[in-house]
């Protein structure tokens, strides 16, 4: 039996010759195509050295992404688990994805963190460029520092780290938070509304998620919470999303870089002006800053919504499994577990084509809803 | 636009110079200091909160078990203790998690540059038909999470015998993986003068000459920056390699790490898990710091428009 390794460098050189065989050939076919329809020689050449050039992209699109998905509308209609044969089942799967409550959960949970955690980003990201768009020392050491969470942030070993971190008994931040309250009794009073808010909203929230109000009613009867309350992070299904918004605003470096190149090409004149008519700082923000930088914003709030809707790493890794109470089910988390803990590749199929179609809409309403509110300049 | 920015740069600094004149009243400029010092407090205090948990994650590295599971906070060790490091690099199963890892991303990383170059070169410097509709297709690609493709991939790798082989973490790469390094390249790619190519189309080159001995060199920085972010997209990956990799001499670092997690106890052995999250980590923080002045400059590109 051969090494691991060995199987799959004999397979890398494989590859290698199937794309340079594929690509050649993708270029004779369409050169042949287009010596029949009688164009020049030139534009032959040309047809030629475009698909060849092409073809890797085009034929792994073929095998990997349009091929696949074409069999998996069948398996979609089946009870299919390896390596029996799938086995029809009509629109079953679909049916079950309607009554499926985990599923629902997901979906809900996913459009959680869309609504909250992207624009929890989106302050973020702003509010980092903003800080470095300000003539300061050291501009690039702290943009560096900003963006050095987004490279750690999608490891194992980061996710980890936090988890440690926001540990409810005895973790780093709820130490800290505990040492500010009892130091600074206006921290404390805030840090109570802070709890009381959050945890009211998570249980309205989770309520309405499942029909059933006694989460919220429980924790208005707990009444508001005492002084020496710490937010109970991933142990309770009312702080496990807060945990993963918050986790999330801390990587917000690649929104950061994408506002703070708009922000330079804000012109200085417009600032100058403003403040000589006497607008206020906010007023100069609101009226100048947002409007002219609503492209990065929309590019970062597409991006975002997109990234949130594959969350999968901070569900299994820093809540162990999408818990306490599948709180942190989220779509691409419940796919994966449906699919390949439990082996249902023909419901997993089922929910991909949902999912897309779910996220095509999604792109869609955003893109129509853009051009109200995204100004592009005219060059 | 870079030259019109440096431009308002350096009026703004030395409209600041002029105002830091004597004539300027003193309550004026004590407001200015204040406000300086302010902004770089707020601007440290956010480095720090930054950095704090890559701090945290060294510290407890070098804790011992009851340190870091204790009640009390310790900020960092009184005597440090280096025995989950040197636990880890005696192990030879963690030799082999490292092998893992290391291969997977240079292959997945090698392959992916190579062939998103070709693709990008075909999308802007030759013209020819069906070439809008390809990229439109291309560009499709990237409002499609992975994920939906994930179920029928595994079927294909199924029926491949690709389970339990680094097979599907490697080759899909080879396919230009990753339409937006794809995007990234071919703006990069569409503003190289014309003349480059037709000069040396003049002297007999074809195209596979012109890709490789004018246009690539042109393109490092950004073929830098798709490196950069193809290895630690590669050096990170969870899913797939959680998906394929299920034989324990297979995993890569990120699995092995998270399985250090014993979900049935109570008390971790943190310090061995940070060690070997800081061993991971090592890596992605070297190849960020030498390649970060490309990165900055490359996003900005992709961000607009």
């Amino acid at each position: 039996m051969e090494s691991p390794t060995t199987h799959t460098l004999i397979w890398v050189v494989a590859t290698v010759i199937f794309i340079a065989v594929s690509s050649l050939a993708i270029g004779h076919l369409a050169r042949w195509v287009a010596r029949l329809s009688g164009k020049t020689l030139a534009f032959q050449e040309r047809t030629f050295a475009g698909y060849a050039f092409a073809a890797p992209w085009l034929t792994g699109f073929a095998l990997f992404v349009i091929g696949p998905a074409f069999f998996s509308i069948y398996w979609s209609f089946t009870k299919y688990g390896l390596p029996n044969p799938p086995e029809w089942v009509g629109p079953a799967n679909y049916q079950r994805l309607l009554t499926d409550s985990a599923f629902r959960v997901s979906l809900l949970n996913s459009l959680y963190m869309t609504v909250f955690g992207v624009p929890a980003q989106l302050v973020v990201g702003l509010g980092l460029a903003m800080l470095l768009n300000q003539a300061i020392r050291g501009v690039r050491v702290f943009r560096m520092v900003f963006y050095l969470p987004v490279i750690l942030a999608g490891n194992a070993a980061m996710l980890l780290t936090w988890r440690l971190m926001l540990s409810p008994n005895n973790g780093v931040i709820n130490s800290i938070l505990g040492f500010l309250s009892n130091a600074f009794l206006p921290f404390q009073w805030v840090m109570q509304l802070g709890i009381y808010v959050t945890e009211i909203s998570n249980a309205a929230f989770a309520g309405l998620q499942r029909g059933n109000m006694t989460i919220l009613e429980n924790t208005i009867a707990n009444g508001f919470p005492a002084a020496d309350r710490l937010p109970l992070w991933y142990q309770s299904p009312l702080w496990s999303k807060p945990s993963l918004v918050l986790v999330g605003a801390w990587s917000a470096g690649m929104m950061m870089v994408v506002f703070l190149a708009a922000l330079k090409n804000v012109p200085q004149t417009m600032y100058e002006a403003a403040e000589v008519d006497g607008a206020s700082p906010l007023q100069r923000f609101r009226h100048i800053t947002l409007p002219l930088i609503a492209h990065a914003t929309f590019y970062n709030l597409i991006i975002g919504i997109i990234a949130t809707l594959q969350i999968f790493e901070q569900a299994y890794i820093l809540t162990r499994d999408g818990g306490p109470a599948q709180s942190t089910y989220f779509v691409a988390y419940y796919l994966w577990r449906a699919t390949f803990r439990f082996n249902e590749v023909g419901y997993g199929a089922a929910m991909s084509w949902v999912l897309l179609l779910i996220i095509l809409i999604i792109t869609l309403v955003q893109f129509r809803l853009a051009n109200r509110w995204v100004y592009y300049e005219t060059k | 636009m870079k030259a019109i920015n440096q431009v308002n740069t350096q009026e703004s600094a030395g409209e600041q110079r002029m105002m830091r004149g004597n004539d300027v009243p003193l309550r004026a400029r004590f407001r200015r200091i204040s406000q300086r010092l302010m902004l770089y407090l707020v601007v440290l205090s956010g480095s720090l909160l930054m950095i704090f948990p890559l701090f945290w994650m060294v510290s407890t590295s070098i804790k011992t078990i009851e340190e870091a599971n204790g009640p009390t906070i310790v900020w960092w060790p009184a005597q440090p203790q280096f025995e989950s490091y040197s636990q880890l690099i005696v192990d030879p199963l963690w030799r082999q998690y490292l092998i893992n890892s290391v291969f997977v991303t240079t292959l997945a990383v090698a392959g992916t540059l190579i062939s998103v170059a070709i693709v990008a070169y075909s999308l802007s410097r030759v013209e020819w038909p069906g070439r809008n509709i390809v990229f439109f297709l291309l560009l499709s690609t990237l409002m499609i999470p992975p994920q939906t493709t994930l179920v029928p991939q595994y079927v294909l790798f199924y029926n491949l015998g690709w389970i339990n082989t680094f097979n599907p973490i490697v080759i899909p790469g080879f396919f230009a993986g990753g339409a937006s390094f794809v995007f990234l390249l071919r703006q990069f790619m569409r503003s190289i003068p014309r003349d480059l190519d037709e000069a040396a189309m003049m002297d007999g080159a074809n195209h596979l000459t012109i890709w490789w001995r004018v246009i690539v060199p042109m393109c490092t920085p950004v073929l830098a920056t798709i490196a950069i972010f193809l290895f630690v997209a590669n050096w990170n990956a969870f899913q797939i390699p959680l998906i394929y990799l299920q034989r324990t001499s297979l995993y890569t670092l990120p699995i092995a790490i998270n399985n250090l997690y014993n979900p049935q106890q109570v008390s971790q052995p943190w310090p061995l898990i940070m060690a070997a999250s800081v061993l991971a980590t090592i890596p992605l923080m070297v190849g960020f710091v030498v390649a970060q002045r490309y990165v900055f400059s490359s996003i900005v590109q992709t961000g607009m428009r």
